[in-house]
């Protein structure tokens, strides 16, 4: 079954033209990479899937439903969840308090909650510190967190080794692992083999179009048809 | 802090009595400036509510003031239709107070379809039509620049209906209380009326707090850390500015309510004007945006400094002239003598002083006092307090 599904889509910033055209679908059960330069459109691909950059022109379909135009919290409470890039997180509410605020649509918030401390016990270590005073590491790990309390059917991941040292970024791939066993995924990932090594099915994104898509497996970036998408 | 506010006018009395009485009267506020703290007090944690927890500033903020001021004078008289005159003055101001809840919505809707700078400047604009309407509404009295008063009894705070319950308030209409509970306390109609707003502020401000430390809250604080996010985590947002500003507006024109019972008369300047609003956006930065019990702080600190500068009630101008000598006070200093100096820069001169604060507040103590108290004791002052106290000990 089709999870996300997105259909000759065109998104703009005011008068820039960021998606144009762009189509793609995820299956119900993957983890698909979008990948591409800096730029090009990939973190817009998931503001429109979500409805905070609403497309022009085209058509979004989450679950077999059209969610085009939808309010985010409508589509948010269909089981869209997201990780935002740079963590994002509620710095001023406590570890604990952001994963309540994320787990109200749960139909258990706290088996949910209690999930997320058995897979990050430094987050249920940290439960009553306010997520503004955790590492960066651990502000990954609670954002990742909180995207997975919520029942969500399909999770938008955005940049998730930004900024993080090589050990942080191992053990942000591992919580991402854990956290695909029972949601899809769609990362957006700079680092290509990062990517590669997550991800089922990957989408290569220039100029706001898919000029590239396929299984992960055996592709570098060496690839001549990958590299001239990546090399400036 | 409400021991210390519970106790404070019983310690002021003490010691006027005593030979510090001439220091008292010139550095600790009079109990007729703590009454305007606790109503303006009130008023700005209305305005924190909205402001420091949802991250927008509410600048026409004085609307709801002036709506439960206004309510309750007109319900008084008898001018609102379907409110007999004579109805209990508890329920004029929940009437009033919700009246301003549901301006607040009709107001927010407009309003919260814009963020920021724009935001502030609508609000304000939304106020500023109500206040020239205001101003010329014959309605309120024949001459509604100056405003309206209470023509009948004085207004009680208390168990509607129940007058063994209900305590008068009003400067010059309160009641009084002698020999309190045998223990030979006598209380002064002005010292009745500030516990008896005194009960109705903390009433407000414990209401505010719980419904701060809801999930309702939680979402008011992840609004003002990260709308978008908020958003994509399921939240409708916009709803929930709406119903938080309708909470504030409903809290702030019980302020105005009480405002409007102590001292029985009204006026457009007074209310609804957004100078209002300023007291309430600089008391609150000076206190501490987003700390609720900052802005009671804050206005203590600002009431105290125009008591302490104001000769109205003692203060260091009368200190100054009564205390020193003839020769010191006319003694000629670079061609200024002290007496000048005090009469110019010193009497009544405290707005010039606040505004000088004001300034160093926002630009060193950003959080402002309580916010900046918190930040250094690592939490709340009740809760991380006698954990420092008790490592000093050691």
């Amino acid at each position: 079954m089709t999870t996300l599904e997105l259909d000759g889509v065109h998104t703009y910033y005011g008068e820039s033209h960021i998606l144009q055209g762009l189509s793609l679908s995820v299956e119900e059960g993957e983890i698909v990479a979008l990948v591409g330069r800096n730029g090009v459109g990939k973190t817009t691909t998931l503001r429109t899937a979500l409805g905070l950059t609403p497309p022009r022109e085209g058509t979004v379909w989450f679950d077999g439903t059209d969610v085009t135009g939808m309010e985010p919290h409508e589509i948010a409470a269909r089981g869209m969840g997201w990780v935002p890039e740079e963590r994002r997180v509620f710095s001023h509410l406590t570890v604990a308090e952001n994963l309540r605020v994320a787990a109200h649509s749960a139909a258990d918030p706290d088996a949910r909650i209690a999930e997320a401390y058995e897979l990050f016990p430094a987050l249920d270590r940290f439960a009553d510190k306010e997520a503004g005073d955790l590492s960066g590491g651990q502000q990954q790990m609670l954002a990742i967190a909180r995207g997975m309390v919520g029942d969500n059917d399909l999770l938008l991941v955005d940049e998730p080794s930004e900024g993080l040292a090589p050990q942080i970024v191992e053990d942000v791939v591992e919580a991402l692992r854990a956290a695909s066993a029972d949601t899809t995924m769609v990362l957006v990932e700079q680092n290509f083999r990062l990517a590669m090594d997550l991800a089922d099915r990957f989408y290569l994104v220039d100029h706001g179009v898919v000029v590239e898509a396929g299984e992960t497996a055996g592709v570098t970036s060496e690839d001549e048809r990958i590299r001239r998408y990546l090399t400036a | 802090m409400i021991v210390g506010f519970l106790l404070y006018p019983l310690v002021y009395e003490a010691l006027l009595a005593t030979p510090a009485a001439p220091f008292a009267e010139a550095f600790l506020p009079a109990i007729t400036f703590m009454v305007v703290v606790l109503y303006m007090g009130l008023f700005a944690m209305s305005f924190d509510f909205v402001s420091g927890y949802t991250g927008y500033l509410s600048f026409g903020h004085a609307a709801f003031f002036g709506t439960g001021a206004y309510f309750v004078v007109l319900a008084a008289n008898g001018q609102v239709p379907g409110v007999p005159g004579g109805t209990p003055f508890m329920i004029t101001l929940l009437l009033g107070a919700t009246l301003a809840g549901l301006l607040a919505l009709v107001i927010g809707s407009v309003s919260f379809r814009l963020t920021g700078v724009y935001f502030a400047m609508i609000t304000l604009g939304f106020a500023q039509v109500i206040y020239e309407l205001i101003r010329s509404w014959g309605y309120v009295s024949t001459n509604p620049t100056e405003g309206a008063t209470v023509s009948g009894d004085a207004l009680a705070i208390g168990v509607p209906y129940v007058d063994a319950l209900s305590l008068d308030v009003g400067r010059l209409t309160g009641e009084s209380v002698e020999n309190l509970l045998g223990l030979g306390i006598d209380l002064s109609a002005t010292v009745v009326s500030y516990y008896a707003l005194g009960v109705v502020v903390v009433g407000c401000y414990f209401a505010m707090q719980r419904i701060i430390h809801s999930p309702f809250g939680r979402v008011m604080i992840a609004i003002r850390e990260n709308e978008e996010r908020a958003r994509a985590v399921g939240y409708p947002t916009y709803r929930f500015k709406l119903a938080a500003f309708a909470i504030s507006g409903f809290f702030g024109a019980i302020a105005g309510g009480i405002f409007a019972a102590y001292s029985r008369s009204v006026a457009p300047d007074g209310t609804f004007y957004f100078l209002v609003t300023a007291d309430a956006l600089i008391t609150t930065i000076v206190g501490g945006f987003g700390t609720l019990a900052g802005p009671i702080y804050g206005t203590l600190f600002n009431q105290g400094l125009e008591d302490v500068l104001s000769t109205e009630s003692g203060g260091i101008a009368t200190l100054l002239r009564e205390g020193l000598p003839p020769s010191v006070l006319e003694a000629d200093l670079f061609g200024v003598s002290l007496e000048l100096f005090v009469n110019t820069a010193v009497d009544g001169r405290a707005p010039l002083y606040l505004g000088i604060i004001f300034v160093l507040f926002v630009l060193f103590v950003p959080n402002g006092i309580l916010g900046t108290l918190r930040d250094r004791l690592g939490g709340t002052v009740g809760k991380r307090l006698p954990y420092h106290l008790r490592r000093y000990r050691r």
